[in-house]
């Protein structure tokens, strides 16, 4: 699948986004900015409480309320809702039981905002407070109140993996560490405000939606199944989204909601969020704690690994076993470890719900190791990229829990990031309180087993040819800015030879476009990708079968390139595009659509233990990067000066595309690691602003060299895999080893803030005074 | 005094270089009133109020929030939005960079990203790199780690506007 | 989506039509770029029926310089200050402060009279209002707990005005407007340290001018902050420092975002006399004072006891740098 013609003329070259032009003028219709005249404005009353039983709510006064069309409460819905078919325990409005602050219990639909404001003032909750837990160790605790009944201990999931002998591993390692590290949580904080348009037909019982997802067909099967309609019934449209790092891969619940107040007030509602609101909706990154502990040869080769991760999820199931899972499987498939254990526990809180983010389930984990593995390399004498290179892994092989990896350049990234780095060179040269460091990360390139197991293909696409001479392409793909519509309509252009812009995009409505599984773990690329390969080699078979007839020759001795079809080393005229779009039509009796499709085949998706699908791809990108930063002593801040990364993403089909990914991932990773997080006070969200939740600025946000390595992955199209997650986790040790680099100081706890940082240096310095005090008396 | 509260007037102010009426209530946001009233939706709402650079539009061509500002104060003033500044087909020189340069991923924060760069190019001809990060401070952007971004205005500086 | 309460705007033309606007309401509040006021009121903080908008005031704009020294009009915005080179080789902290405000688009809208009379920080105050009410509201506004210190009786919220520490070491003067006429205090007295009421002006009175006397000493700002734009002070200190003949004539510091007062740090005169190639000894005296006297609460995300050292750390580095520069001109 990998090379289907000679000339690369469209894939491998940087292309600006097609849809680029409605974003830089303006004219990109988000779900907020779609006319709605007339459309009711919907609102959401949270859950002032943490916890608490639900006794009564009175919604009557704000159903008086004139200019009111819709109230309603956890009593319009009696369907749960979630992403996993195994843990839906989420209802779009609070029934019972209210689980966490911010949580829906009432919806109003009205016609304007002030109305809208104003009835939600007239409810009243009448409940009765429950413990609530805040910590994963409280949750635990034996006494516990559950926040649901059937998970024990509050632990969602448990998961106990092993492979190997990791005691045989520790007892013949030159070097065992053990460390406790830990992450805050963290959010996606996405530029765009959650929103949803729902119109609904009472005389048709149809509904359109558009909404900011990620995933339509997960909205779509929601939608069905909590308002109890036919899926004919439903149409959903995803307008020009404004980023979701995975925050949008759930249904979120203000879109059932906002189609439950559609349908009660019998008409069209908008429900835009606010920045606070959209917080609270999170499924972020989970608080994470992580005890690991590594075996090392004095060669720098590991021998063992052992992991114990805990996460807080919040108060429902979301994506938490899936995280909880990803966290130890990616475990492996980076370096060859022989032997692996992992015990992990999802733990429910009083907390909005965390989910899947960038870098899924993974990201908190790579922290730890590459920080511990760099703190055993120093111990050691040895030097961190020359334990990388110990360590790297020989494509292809099967790892120990079964993930498959066919290509890895990994070694490449780690020679490019030395070399442009200056690594040898200017390591512990760089002066007072300035550092390098390094670390690698790696990712799959889309689940390999879909979540819903329908026996459909994992990837369909429609592509279209009709008497324009157009190439319509139809996918329901998601283009949530990655660029994943323009890689679609390289890739068709590639195989047929054609301009980019003969290939028009239709993405992402259900009347029109195949189902997808949507934009979620790097999947798109690859799968859609391949789908598309195969759609228009389809079309390309018609067009040549075409120009064979045409031209009074056999099929096999057409060529065609360029918009262009001849016969192999005539030089005569030949056939231009149209005509020979003309004689296909003709031939085919009308437009012609052909279908592509693309599924992971069964050896490829997991291996055979519980869980053993998480984790699973066709391929894993691979990533090494090097961090410079200088720690201010006084005012502990830390300057991220500049970063240099390397990723394998196999091919680039869109390196303008795959630079852009690669920056914006490692830069989110540079939010983690410096300053963003969570935080709570009795459960009530204290950071929901973009004041409080401090992503970078431009400011201080440092130049970032990137290199594209390409070890053309046997299985992705044209080579490639996925370029947008994989750097992500490196970002975190990178900076941690690089602070240890320039000041001595190991950080064991994410974010390195000013002020954690500079309360390291004033317990180094309160130890090192007490030591010498010591001494002195001895 | 109070019932006059709510009730809108006609304000007169240029809004992307054309004379223009606005029918507001004094406690009306820009904001709103561009999206909601005057139909121009590329001027985006990212945060509650001055904290994302989402809603940057020019005011007498100095970048202002649209979410802080309301309608009735930029009355006798020009208001330049994106929407003013280039169109599919006649982009700026600005815009044209940040497209071609991959200044814009997602695109939510782009519009008000191009007016904050569009502000200091006509402050600044010639701005460095350190200008160009801080005029740009406070337009927050979760796509490009800003690396694009910078180059994009860098792409468009030295050419005609 | 937090709406605003419906309100009408005034807009006079001198500061008599602004005094008397302000006595036709009880409710009226008075405003300028409305970068803080705005933001409050989408989060229901406040519900005044009119907004007096100052800016129309001819008599609040402009920066005059003469021997006795700067008047900035209260209406200058921070952009223009931050803008204006002979302010900066006159008053270097002023103008670094100015620049230090927010971002670009902040500095555009924010003016010297609403940067010098923002209202008070916290993170249990600066919320929308179903999360203060989730938390019971609060000392500073509808309730009667301070969640930053429950036991005690006054509001801790935070002055966090970048503009206010770097005119205090320039013994800036505030002329402010009122129903008895004009009047001009010391801009040190127009503060109390109490969250809930900062700041001392009577109902209907508004600045109108600052007056910075001519000073020789030099002066510095620093802002330490979790990220370089946007973000209020967690701490921010200016530093005034004059030389004579080798020797720390005249010292002054002064803090925000740590108290609910932009702070003048007391006790500077004992650092005076000192040779100005300072030693570690006297830095850390200066540290200490700042440490003493700061009060920084749990207002911030960031750690309380972070503002406190930071604040003593960027005054060393400060008073420092204005040393050496102090000590090289007398050597040279």
């Amino acid at each position: 699948m990998t090379h289907i013609r000679p000339a690369h003329d469209v894939v491998g070259r940087p292309t600006p986004l097609i849809d680029g032009i409605e974003k830089v003028t303006g004219q990109a219709h988000y779900t907020a900015d779609l006319p709605a005249a007339g459309a009711l404005v919907g609102r959401i009353l949270r859950s002032p409480f943490a916890h608490a039983r639900i006794r009564a709510i009175d919604t009557e006064a704000a159903r008086a309320l004139p200019g009111v069309h819709a109230v309603i409460t956890g009593e319009d819905c009696d369907q749960t809702y979630g992403v996993l078919p195994i843990a839906m325990n989420e209802y779009p409005l609070a029934r019972g039981r209210v689980r966490y602050c911010g949580e829906p219990v009432v919806a109003v639909a009205a016609v304007d905002e002030a109305t809208a404001a104003a009835a939600l003032r007239l409810i009243r909750l009448d409940v009765e407070e429950l413990p609530a837990y805040f910590t994963a160790a409280e949750a635990r605790t034996p006494d516990a109140v559950l926040l649901h009944d059937d998970k024990p201990g509050n632990v969602e999931r448990a998961v106990h993996h092993r492979f190997g002998d990791v005691e045989a591993g520790f007892a013949a390692a030159d070097l065992v560490r053990e460390q406790v590290f830990r992450c805050a949580e963290i959010a996606h904080a996405q530029m765009e405000l959650n929103a949803a348009l729902v119109s609904y037909d009472h005389d048709r019982d149809q509904l359109t939606i558009w909404s900011t997802t990620q995933v339509p067909y997960y909205v779509h099967l929601m939608l069905a199944r909590c308002l109890g309609m036919d899926m004919s019934r439903i149409r959903v449209i995803k307008p020009f989204v404004g980023g979701g790092f995975g925050a949008r891969v759930e249904v979120l619940n203000f879109e059932i909601i906002t189609a439950l107040l559609a349908r009660a007030a019998g008409g069209t509602v908008r429900m835009v969020l606010s920045r606070e609101g959209t917080f609270l909706t999170h499924r972020g990154r989970p608080e994470t704690e992580i005890r690991l502990k590594l075996g090392m040869m004095r060669s720098g080769r590991l021998t063992a690994c052992a992991c114990e991760v805990i996460q807080r999820g919040g108060a429902y199931a979301g994506y938490g076993i899936v995280t909880i899972l990803y966290a130890g499987a990616l475990l492996h498939g980076l370096y060859d470890i022989p032997a692996i254990t992992y015990d992990g526990w999802r733990v429910y809180a009083n907390l909005p719900p965390c989910g899947a983010m960038r870098g899924h389930g993974t990201v908190d984990v790579r922290f730890a190791f590459e920080s511990l593995l760099d703190s055993m390399a120093t111990e050691a004498g040895l030097d961190p990229i020359a334990v990388r290179r110990a360590n790297l892994l020989a494509a292809p092989t099967e790892t120990a829990n079964g993930l498959r990896v066919e290509s890895y350049g990994l070694g490449e990234c780690l020679d490019w990031v030395e070399q442009a780095s200056g690594w040898r060179e200017r390591r512990g040269r760089l002066g007072a309180a300035r550092g390098l460091g390094m670390a690698c990360s790696h990712y799959v390139s889309g689940a390999a087993k879909p979540i819903h197991w329908t026996g459909e293909p994992h990837a369909v696409v429609h592509l279209r040819l009709d008497f324009d001479g157009g190439l319509t392409l139809l996918t329901g793909a998601a283009d949530i800015g990655q660029g994943s519509s323009t890689v679609m309509a390289q890739a068709a252009a590639e195989v047929l030879g054609v301009h980019l812009d003969r290939v028009r995009v239709v993405a992402a409505d259900s009347m029109l476009t195949p189902k997808d599984n949507g934009s979620y773990s790097s999947r798109v690329t690859f799968m859609v990708g391949n789908a598309t390969i195969d759609a228009a080699r389809a079309l390309r078979e018609r067009l040549l079968a075409a120009a064979a007839e045409k031209l009074g020759v056999a099929v096999t001795e057409v060529e065609d390139s360029h918009e262009h079809f001849r016969r192999a080393g005539d030089n005569a005229a030949g056939l231009s595009f149209a005509e020979v779009t003309q004689a296909a039509l003709a031939r085919e009796g009308g437009a012609i659509t052909v279908k592509g499709t693309f599924s992971c085949p069964l050896e490829f998706q997991g291996g055979k233990h519980r869980g053993g699908a998480v984790g699973a791809a066709m391929g894993f990108s691979y990533a090494a990067q090097a961090v410079e930063v200088s720690v201010d002593e006084d005012t502990g801040m830390v300057a991220v000066e500049k970063i240099w990364v390397a990723q394998d993403c196999g091919f680039a089909i869109n390196p303008l595309a795959v630079e852009g990914q690669m920056q914006g991932a490692v830069w989110m990773g540079m939010g983690q690691a410096i300053g963003e997080e969570t935080r709570y006070e009795n459960g009530l969200a204290m950071h929901a602003s973009l004041l409080d939740y401090r992503m970078p600025t431009s400011v201080e946000s440092p130049p970032i060299d990137v290199h594209i390595v390409e070890s053309r992955d046997p299985n992705g199209p044209f080579g490639a895999k996925e370029a947008s997650e994989g750097a992500l986790a490196g970002f975190l040790p990178a900076l941690i080893n690089a602070i240890a680099d320039a000041v001595g100081l190991r950080l064991d706890t994410l974010p390195a803030t000013p002020d954690r940082v500079l309360e390291a240096l004033a317990k180094r310095q309160r130890a090192a005074r007490l030591a010498r005090a010591m001494q002195e008396r001895a | 005094m109070q019932d006059t509260q709510g009730t809108p007037e006609v304000r007169v102010f240029r809004l992307n270089g054309r004379p223009h009426a606005a029918l507001v209530a004094d406690h009306v946001l820009l904001l709103d009133y561009l999206r909601e009233q005057a139909g121009l939706t590329g001027t985006k709402r990212g945060c509650d109020g001055g904290e994302c650079g989402a809603c940057t539009v020019l005011i007498d061509g100095r970048p202002r929030l649209a979410c802080l500002t309301r309608a009735q104060e930029c009355a006798g003033h020009d208001v330049e939005t994106i929407e003013g500044i280039g169109a599919p087909g006649r982009m700026s020189a600005l815009q044209r960079a940040f497209h071609e340069r991959l200044g814009t991923q997602c695109g939510y924060c782009t519009p008000g990203m191009v007016m904050a760069a569009e502000a200091l190019l006509r402050r600044d001809p010639d701005p460095d790199e350190a200008a160009i990060r801080a005029a740009l401070g406070g337009n927050l952007c979760r796509c490009t780690g800003y690396v694009k971004i910078i180059e994009a205005v860098h792409d468009a500086v030295g050419t005609p506007r | 989506m937090e709406t605003l309460p419906p309100f009408r705007v005034a807009t006079p033309a001198t500061i008599a039509e602004a005094v008397a606007a302000a006595q036709e309401s009880r409710a009226a509040r008075f405003i300028a770029g409305g970068t803080d006021l705005m933001v409050n009121l989408r989060h229901g903080i406040g519900a005044p029926d009119v907004l007096i908008d100052l800016r129309g005031i001819v008599d609040l704009h402009g920066v005059w310089t003469d021997l006795a020294g700067t008047t900035v009009g209260a209406a200058v915005t921070l952009a223009e200050l931050a803008g204006d080179a002979a302010l900066a080789a006159r008053y270097p902290a002023v103008a670094e402060a100015a620049a230090a405000v927010g971002a670009p688009a902040h500095r555009e809208a924010g003016t010297v009279g609403g940067n010098l009379c923002l209202d008070t920080r916290c993170v249990f105050y600066n919320r929308s209002a179903w999360w203060r009410e989730a938390n019971g509201f609060c000392l500073k506004h509808q309730g009667s707990v301070c969640h930053v210190a429950p036991t005690g009786t006054r509001c801790h919220a935070a002055f966090s005005g970048d503009l206010a520490p770097a005119l205090l070491v320039h013994d800036a003067t505030v002329e402010i407007a009122g129903p008895q006429g004009l009047r001009r205090q010391a801009l040190d007295a127009l503060y109390a340290e109490d969250g809930a009421a900062h700041l001392r002006l009577a109902p209907g009175e508004f600045l109108t001018r600052v007056i910075l006397p001519a000073d020789s000493a030099r002066s510095a700002y620093a802002k330490a902050r979790a990220r370089a734009a946007i973000d209020f002070p967690l701490a921010g200190v200016a530093v005034a420092l004059r030389a004579e003949a080798g020797r720390v004539a005249a010292l002054r510091v002064a803090i925000t975002g740590t108290n609910a007062r932009p702070l003048l740090l007391a006790g500077t005169e004992a650092l005076l006399g000192a040779a100005v190639d300072v030693d570690a000894a006297w830095l850390e005296r200066l540290g200490k004072l700042v440490q003493k006297q700061v009060q920084p609460m749990r207002t911030t995300l960031l750690a309380a006891q972070y503002r406190r050292r930071v604040a003593a750390a960027l005054a060393q580095r400060l008073a420092a740098t204005l040393a050496g520069a102090a000590s090289q001109a007398h050597a040279a």
